[in-house]
């Protein structure tokens, strides 16, 4: 008992410091480790400290403003000293090579990211956690510049952020992990649709277990994904099952590609049937769009129309194919719900391949994958 | 999605300078990438990355990750421009990447048979995920007899557990559908399923189907026309590979009769092994036959009457002629070579032979003293009552000795009440589950009651020793009876897990 109660305090005060170093860019796509205010949020805990936004408390006194105005101050300063040491340390570890990076990196990495969690950039800490993921990769010599070089760009951007036009500087301060408040987003006018739930996974981090749930709307067609976090072992606020479609108000974190949303109402299910999707064929140029507003972009979630599944990718009649990640291995389930017909697909886009999330068959049953 | 140049990227990404790079990285017929040179608003900060990005030419993404492996340092490269530049490819290889050319693969057959209900579905997905996942295997059986079909999704599961696991193989043909074949033929780690019967309408099924098809098939005629069956096989005989000319022999123990005799004692001179001891164990079923007119005469100069007792001689000598009729001349590990000839003369020899030639009747032959080589002449006994499923050999030979095989012969009633007797008689024990191991599904009233008993009486006394008794008795118990197994929680819940599952496939 008394092992639980320490570990629900010890992912508090992580919250409170927004700290988590887990939770970062895989898959938030535009928003980044602001996870960890809004893990407090649907716990239904308060927002915690340090929100980063000096002057949006409103009715407080003008000390309280003050003080918060100094904490702002410092972390930005704190912040800004992590990240050049961020780039000195790329630079040395470009300028050195980083052919020995399969032996040494790990323990670096875990090291930096420590130091970047003290300069409360939690974001870029969680980026540099994962870096070990490319290793097993038989390319990892080239993802790892990539990640290097999307990490040298972000450190670039964040030093030059005030010339940056605002929504790509809010997409560059969420990555490095300043939180944005729940309550701030809410304030922002929300976008009603009917909301086709399309995929849903739950990842272990760090004692937490993260959701995330993608949506797309029917109407305006926009992608979204609601994130939540519970302690392992707690369950997470029960969300509708992909292959429903709700009738919500979804408010969506700022960014250049906001996609993180919280859901500001939800009315109800509707009737709808399987999503619309995109073709194939018009993926590439869909991607490209996102990632020239957020060249940070790692996930983004797509729903296909008329897809093929193939033994390493999903194709379109004409045999135009996008290629699936390379965990995935031969996608047995997508094919064996296919057989061999077209069928429409959720998937999440990351930048070596999809990774399936939920198959709609012949008949309109729902499979999650 | 908020694009163009205010939602751009923090400095402009230049477009490749020679143009075999540009056709390489944009994606083909697509609208190009909105890259534009971000206007004024980006600032002059951006103007040194601009200008360093601009100053070389564009590296190939190769020469990038071969210098940052060596090290900028060491080709005198500033490690940042590198960074940069590695930056923008990185970014501009990931939004241009173009659609790779893919192979669907044909599409799957329209499938024949029904989708299990959605709460069989669901619970089936239960026990895949581990939920009372030994009775997976009735699930199966079950949905094979109903003749409907597994949700596709779930094939691939099932598929990977037949791999590991033969018993479930036939019912998987049945319940995996025209969408299991077709998976089958992807992947092969799962065209074992091929072989498997799959519930196809007849009509070419014996030109065209998979062996499983056309097993399935001439089972079936066997059963209606055993004389078509044989000449249907005859026919084409030379062309079937070995494993479906053992596989079609097998089949013909359904209504053998003299008849298949010379068809039989024919495969004799197989090529293959497993072909010519099918045919054998059949031929031994049929006291007229050649083959057991031979086995015969041999048996009755090696075992025979010695007084009160029986006394056994093993052949000297394993000879061409006694091979070809199936007597295997390599014994198993452990076993006396002469004494394993003897065992299979034995067994391959009619039963129906043994009264007369020793003059006495069966449980007195069984419980008779042989002296040497009692031990083989009991097993040649003991195989050939399962080999001609002789209920009055299993009765006598079941006396001296326990064997769950013999227990298999006798008619289910008689089979529940024998069984029943040694549970009462006995602690539990690893024989004796094993021995109830080899009781098929359902355990009859006798038996049904005396584990019952023996499970209360156990768990209160030794409740470490009943575990494995508990679980057995839960796959085969009627579970109808849930309700009287109250006392012990664990079975009265499998029990009810399987009255439920039974009837959402009913």
């Amino acid at each position: 008992m008394s092992g639980r109660v320490a570990t629900v305090r010890r992912v508090k005060k992580r919250q409170d410091t927004a700290a988590i170093p887990g939770t970062g860019r895989a898959g938030t796509g535009g928003t980044g480790t602001g996870g960890a205010t809004s893990g407090a949020g649907t716990g239904g805990a308060g927002t915690g400290g340090a929100t980063g936004r000096a002057g949006t408390g409103g009715g407080g006194a003008g000390e309280r403003v003050t003080a918060r105005r100094v904490q702002a101050g410092q972390r930005e300063s704190r912040v800004a000293a992590g990240l050049s040491e961020l780039e000195r340390w790329l630079a040395d570890q470009i300028g050195q090579g980083i052919a020995q990076a399969r032996q040494t990196g790990p323990a670096d990495w875990d090291d930096l990211a420590r130091r970047l969690v003290d300069a409360q950039a939690p974001g870029v800490a969680g980026t540099v956690t994962r870096l070990s993921r490319v290793l097993g990769a038989e390319d990892w010599p080239s993802l790892l510049l990539g990640e290097y070089a999307l990490l040298h760009l972000l450190a670039v951007a964040y030093r030059r952020a005030a010339a940056l036009p605002e929504p790509l500087r809010q997409t560059v301060r969420a990555r490095v992990g300043f939180p944005v408040t729940r309550e701030s987003v809410l304030a922002t006018p929300a976008v009603r649709d009917h909301w086709d739930v399309v995929g849903c996974r739950e990842e272990e981090q760090d004692r937490l277990v993260a959701r995330r749930v993608w949506l797309a709307g029917r109407t305006t067609g926009r992608p979204a994904m609601v994130l939540a976090f519970a302690p392992v072992g707690r369950p997470l606020d029960p969300f509708p099952a992909p292959g429903t479609t709700i009738d919500a108000d979804l408010a969506f974190y700022p960014g250049a590609s906001p996609l993180r949303a919280l859901v500001a109402e939800r009315r109800g299910a509707v009737d709808a049937g399987p999503p619309p999707g995109t073709k194939v064929s018009q993926v590439p140029a869909s991607i490209a769009e996102v990632l020239a507003a957020d060249p940070w972009t790692d996930s983004w979630p797509l729903v296909l129309a008329g897809a093929v599944p193939c033994l390493d990718g999903l194709a379109d009649e004409e045999g135009n194919a996008l290629p699936l990640h390379p965990s995935v291995g031969v996608p047995w389930r997508l094919l064996a719900v296919s057989g061999g017909r077209p069928l429409t697909v959720a998937a999440e886009w990351t930048p070596r391949g999809l990774r399936p999330l939920t198959a709609w068959d012949e008949e309109g049953r729902v499979v999650r994958l | 999605m908020t694009t163009g140049p205010s939602g751009g990227f923090p400095r402009p990404v230049t477009p490749p300078s020679d143009g075999s790079d540009r056709s390489r990285r944009t994606p083909g017929g697509v609208a190009p990438v909105p890259y534009a040179e971000a206007g004024p608003s980006a600032g002059s900060g951006t103007g040194a990355v601009r200008r360093g990005a601009a100053a070389e030419p564009t590296a190939s993404w190769e020469e990038l990750v071969s210098t940052a492996l060596v090290g900028a340092d060491r080709r005198a490269v500033p490690p940042e421009s590198l960074l940069e530049r590695a930056a923008e490819q990185v970014v501009r290889m990931r939004a241009g990447r173009r659609l790779s050319r893919g192979a669907p693969p044909a599409p799957a057959a329209a499938e024949t048979l029904p989708l299990v209900s959605a709460a069989a579905a669901d619970r089936l997905a239960r026990m895949l995920a581990g939920e009372q996942s030994r009775l997976l295997t009735e699930w199966l059986e079950t949905a094979a007899a109903r003749r409907v079909r597994v949700p596709a999704e779930m094939i691939p599961e099932l598929l990977d557990l037949g791999a590991g696991d033969r018993s479930i193989r036939a019912h998987l043909g049945a319940v995996t559908g025209a969408r299991g074949r077709w998976l089958a033929g992807l992947n092969s780690a799962w065209a074992y399923l091929l072989e498997e019967p799959a519930h196809v309408p007849p009509g070419e099924v014996w030109e065209l189907g998979t062996s499983g098809d056309r097993r399935a098939f001439l089972a079936g005629l066997r059963c209606r026309d055993p004389a078509a069956a044989r000449e249907l096989l005859e026919r084409g005989w030379n062309a079937e590979t070995p494993e479906d000319r053992a596989a079609f022999v097998t089949i013909l123990a359904d209504g053998l009769g003299m008849a298949d005799e010379p068809f039989l004692e024919a495969a004799l001179d197989d090529r293959r092994r497993e072909v010519r001891q099918a045919a054998a164990d059949l031929l031994t079923r049929l006291p007229r036959s050649r083959l057991a007119r031979r086995m015969t005469a041999r048996a009755s100069r090696l075992v025979t009457r010695n007084g009160t007792g029986i006394r056994a001689e093993p052949p000297e000598g394993c000879d061409a002629a006694m091979e070809r009729d199936g007597v295997r001349a390599r014994p198993p590990a452990g076993m006396r070579t002469r004494g394993w000839w003897l065992q299979q003369v034995v067994a391959h020899t009619p039963l129906s032979f043994w009264p007369g030639h020793l003059g006495m009747p069966p449980d007195e032959i069984a419980r008779a003293r042989i002296g040497d080589w009692e031990r083989e002449v009991r097993m040649g006994w003991t195989r050939a009552a399962i080999l001609q499923r002789d209920t009055t050999w299993a009765r006598a030979l079941f006396v001296t000795e326990q064997l769950t095989d013999l227990l298999a012969v006798l008619p289910p009633e008689e089979r529940s009440r024998r069984a029943a007797e040694l549970v009462r008689s006995r602690p539990v024990d690893g024989q004796m589950v094993m021995m109830l191991g080899g009781v098929p599904r359902p355990w009859g009233r006798h038996l049904a009651k005396a584990v019952l008993k023996k499970i209360v009486e156990t768990t209160r006394a030794q409740p470490w020793n009943a575990g494995e008794l508990i679980r057995l008795a839960g796959e085969r118990l009627d579970p109808a009876t849930h309700e009287q197994a109250g006392e012990v929680p664990e079975l009265a819940a499998t029990l009810r897990f399987r009255f439920e599952m039974l009837k959402e496939l009913a």
